[in-house]
């Protein structure tokens, strides 16, 4: 079976270990990974501040990256839904109503592929620890994505997954908002490590690097021992 | 009280907000209390998606045809002896409602709760004539005898206040003498409000449904205060926004059971009441003559638009009680008294941009609002819709984020500049990183620093080693 | 009835249909089938037993006490309910009712004669209703529609009942014929619009009565009793 990987800026520029153990896994559950290097942005930035016109020739772009792909793959429930977004924002527009319902219907995140695509639960990975895993607003809510990244999870040895208190709560990213809100963000994102406290989970663990950019860097001004991992890594991980 | 909350502007707000540690510890307990309870009822009730799409259907079709609606509501309401009152400003209601008043020589007039009449400002209309306006739904009355302070929250308006606070105004304003157990400051309120409620001239309502096929408003309480409001004075004055109406008591029910579950967890409020014109003939109870007041107030200009949607809208609050945003600011920060999700949408819209063009950012785009809309109006999205606005039309964005958003578009539409720009990124960001993180960032990175390490960009960008592995041809 | 007065209407509906950008529509508009349409479902099929007790579940969670009798023991069980509440004054509509369930001896002999004041609702009297709906210490209705998924009993006003009857005095007391229980509000929804396409004037008040009144507005502590009833009973009678 044959992936286009849709890598998301943040891990091109940032974490590309998430990108790496995204690859790796990939190929170890037989697929064929394939990068179109004319990928760019979503565009979610852009649109999300009201920057319609900007954000519409990104689209653009990607819809030309990936226009000969037959599945795409995320590892990012926020990019992926975004991707499944360019329907409604083209519709009406003759030349690239069609490309965007194409693009829109091969693709999906990471977790969702694994579980939905490829039928696997088990991706024989092991990590040793106890783990709390957020629920990211835009995977859950506007891709539905819920129960994927648990099945997985569940399955990983030597891994104690323990629920997050108030999952549900936004982590306070929401892309523009954590600089142009900064001080609601923060409390935002100290409620969220509250929670992860309480729990005493040694891994974070999320599907979306937004947030775990935003997690990770208030955890790391504060000095907490708590590690934050892609989803990517955790089910690429063989210790 | 008008709409707009005159308290400072937005970040003057929030910064007050943010230091107010009973205020936030009484939403978070109000939002995590009511989450759990709002998901059990709806669990119980089944079918819910069902449900919020038979509502859906129920608000767009009568929005599609208010003009009917309207039309047949009035003409039902006449044919029933009363009185209505199409008002196109807040002027033109206030002014039909003062003209009731000095002809009934009205000293004393009593009111439920209605978000309509804060917003057209209603009371200091009817105050400025000499009548005495009393508030007699708990919150509200809380509110006004403390000075008017602004409502916090569309359904709990008094949210924000503990019971100390409340307990010391009581006995700075009524000679109150007992303590703070809530059950002594409502009961000292119950009578109170007795004597009003049957010496008053006039009844004032809001209403959460008007019923077009028989004439009658939808009032719901859980205190039974409208039912007196109603049922005692010789005048009742209902004010509606011209959207809270639906074609039969049919529809009514469905909203109904929907408002309550969705506002306060219960399957039912203690009371609905649907009243139709005055009292009958021979009743020794209900108004002797009864007003209805529609009001557009900047409603109309909403239909036909891409915001038509946020007049669907119940006002039950569901997304003001899972905002993770309004859990930390309250509702004063929004500086309206539509706080919240719907506050962030609503306000703009009915107020402008120069008071309310921060509202719309005021969210992380997180959905919570959009998943728990029982009638579906797509918040989130429509906070978007203002955000585009305000860059195209209003042209309130800021410079740096303009230049931003520029090089955005240039950056992603061409993949060769991409490649170029990001190949850049880990020198650009070099001098700030230590120790594989930035704990002090350039330009627009300054805010994320200020509470957050920003990740280094990593040597080797994902595409790089890509590409190297593929030349290579082995795995990594 | 004299018509009412209508002011400013066909500007205002004008300028909506404008908004909407179409002619105005005044008539020939009607509800389309709703393509969901989950309110039946609920409860649906339950007998009139099963109803019965998903209303006794519901009345814990109302604060309300639930009291089963047959006819028979209505009369003893209602004059008990009101001791439990400390007895009287009471206020009662002048309802058929009260005689075929075999009440006029309790309300016209037996209370009387131990000095337990009754007003029985009269349109002549005028105000003097009000003034001893405000004095009592309970007032007693019956439903004429019952709701089991709220526990909420349905009221509808008439010349012989007021409206305050429900709401002045200090407690209050619903008498519950189990013919009157059905699902929830979407059959008495559909009960009233019968009425109205039959061309009968819905009554002026129809009151949805949950229980007694309440409120969560300091600091979302419940304090039940605020403006309305303090107490609640509901005395289902399992024979009517």
């Amino acid at each position: 079976m044959k992936v286009s990987l849709f890598v998301t800026c943040l891990i091109d520029l940032f974490y590309t270990n998430a990108g790496k153990a995204t690859v790796e896994l990939l190929e170890r559950l037989g697929c064929e990974v394939d990068f179109p290097e004319a990928q760019t942005c979503c565009g979610q930035p852009a649109y999300n501040s009201g920057y319609v016109k900007e954000a519409k020739e990104a689209m653009k772009q990607m819809m030309r990256a990936f226009a000969d792909a037959d599945y795409i793959v995320a590892p990012s429930g926020s990019c992926a839904a975004m991707l499944k977004e360019y329907p409604h924002i083209f519709q009406g527009d003759p030349e690239w109503e069609d490309k965007a319902n194409r693009l829109a219907a091969k693709t999906y995140e990471l977790t969702q592929f694994l579980v939905d695509v490829l039928k696997v639960e088990d991706v024989g990975a092991s990590l040793h620890g106890r783990a709390t895993y957020h629920t990211s607003c835009h995977m859950t809510r506007l891709l539905g994505v819920k129960d994927a990244p648990f099945r997985l999870l569940e399955h990983v040895k030597g891994l104690e997954l323990v629920p997050l208190p108030n999952a549900h709560q936004c982590c306070g990213f929401g892309g523009t908002f954590s600089v142009k809100m900064g001080p609601i963000s923060e409390q935002m994102v100290d409620e969220k490590i509250e929670h992860i406290e309480e729990v005493e989970a040694d891994y974070l663990i999320g599907a979306d690097c937004g947030c775990l950019m935003n997690i990770g860097g208030r955890i790391g001004r504060l000095g907490k021992p708590i590690r934050v991992m892609h989803i990517a890594e955790v089910l690429n991980a063989r210790n | 009280m008008p709409m707009k909350i005159e308290n400072g502007p937005f970040w003057k707000r929030v910064g007050e907000n943010l230091d107010n540690d009973f205020m936030r510890g009484a939403v978070a307990g109000m939002q995590d209390r009511g989450y759990v309870r709002r998901l059990g009822v709806i669990e119980e009730l089944g079918h819910w998606e069902e449900w919020r799409s038979l509502a859906e259907q129920i608000r767009k079709h009568t929005l599609e045809n208010l003009d009917y609606y309207l039309m047949q509501l009035s003409e039902n309401v006449a044919k029933r002896g009363g009185h209505v009152f199409f008002a196109r400003t807040a002027e033109e209601a206030n002014d039909y409602i003062r003209r009731i008043a000095l002809e009934k020589q009205a000293k004393k007039i009593v009111k439920s709760k209605s978000m309509v009449t804060e917003e057209i400002n209603l009371n200091p209309v009817l105050e400025s004539i000499g009548c005495q306006v009393i508030e007699t739904d708990l919150g509200e009355y809380i509110l006004q005898i403390d000075d008017h302070d602004p409502p916090s929250h569309i359904v709990g308006p008094a949210l924000h206040k503990n019971k100390e606070q409340i307990r010391d105004v009581f006995r700075r304003k009524l000679g109150y003498t007992k303590s703070s157990d809530p059950v002594e400051l409502a009961r000292h309120a119950r009578e109170m409000l007795r004597r009003d409620y049957l010496t008053a001239d006039i009844g004032i309502t809001g209403c959460n449904f008007a019923i077009a096929e028989s004439g009658s408003i939808t009032l719901v309480t859980n205190e039974g205060n409208a039912d007196l409001v109603t049922a005692l004075p010789k005048t009742q004055i209902t004010v509606m926004g011209m959207e809270r109406i639906v074609p039969t008591f049919e529809e009514m029910e469905v909203l109904v059971s929907m408002l309550t579950r969705s506002a306060v967890g219960q399957k039912l409020t203690s009371y609905i009441t649907v009243l139709t014109g005055p009292r009958d003939e021979g009743d020794a109870d209900g108004p002797e003559e009864f007003h209805l007041v529609i009001v557009d107030n900047g409603r109309s200009s909403i239909l036909g638009t891409e915001f038509q949607p946020v007049l669907q809208c119940i006002r039950c609050a569901a997304c003001v009680n899972v905002c993770p945003v309004y859990r930390h600011i309250g509702g004063h920060s929004y500086g309206s008294i539509y706080s919240g999700p719907i506050g962030a949408v609503l306000s703009p819209l009915l107020g402008g941009y120069d008071d309310y063009k921060e509202l719309p950012y005021a969210s992380s785009l997180c959905a919570a609002c959009t998943e728990a809309c029982p009638v579906k109006i797509p918040l989130h999205e429509l906070l978007i819709k203002h955000r585009q606005i305000i860059v195209e039309r209003e042209g309130k964005a800021p410079a740096a984020e303009k230049l931003a958003m520029k090089a955005f578009r240039l950056g992603t539409a061409s993949p060769s500049l991409y490649r170029f720009g990001t190949k850049l990124a880990p020198g650009a960001f070099a001098s700030f990183v230590k120790d594989g993180r930035i704990t002090k960032g350039p330009g627009p990175l300054k805010a994320w620093t200020e509470s957050r390490e920003f990740p280094a960009p990593s040597k080797e960008r994902f595409r790089d080693w890509f590409r190297d592995r593929q030349k290579g041809g082995n795995p990594s | 009835m004299t018509r009412g007065a209508i002011h400013n209407r066909d500007a205002f509906l004008e300028n909506i249909a404008h908004r909407l950008g179409r002619a105005p529509r005044l008539s020939g508009v009607s509800r389309p089938q709703w393509s969901a349409q989950p309110q039946w479902k609920v409860l649906a099929g339950y007998s009139q037993d099963d109803l019965l007790a998903v209303l006794r579940e519901q009345c814990k969670l109302i604060h309300t006490d639930y009291i089963e009798t047959t006819n028979a023991g209505l009369a003893g069980v209602l004059k008990q309910q009101v001791t439990a509440y400390g007895g009287g004054p009471v206020i009662v509509p002048d309802d058929p009712r009260f005689a075929e369930y075999g009440l006029s001896a309790l309300l016209r002999d037996e209370w009387p004669a131990e000095r337990t004041a009754i007003h029985i609702w009269n349109p002549a009297l005028g105000r003097q209703n009000i003034d001893a709906a405000e004095q009592a210490n309970v007032g007693i209705a019956f439903s004429d529609i019952t709701l089991a998924e709220s526990g909420t009993v349905v009221l509808f006003s008439r010349n012989e009942q007021g409206r305050v009857i429900h709401f002045l005095p200090k407690t209050y007391i619903a008498i519950v014929p189990k013919s009157t229980v059905v699902p929830r509000m979407t059959q008495a929804a559909v009960i009233i619009r019968k009425q109205i396409e039959k061309g009968v004037l819905v009554p002026s008040c129809i009151n949805f009565i949950t229980g007694p009144s309440n409120s969560a507005d300091i600091e979302m502590n419940l304090v039940v009793g605020v403006h309305g009833p303090m107490k609640a009973a509901y005395i289902v009678v399992t024979d009517r």
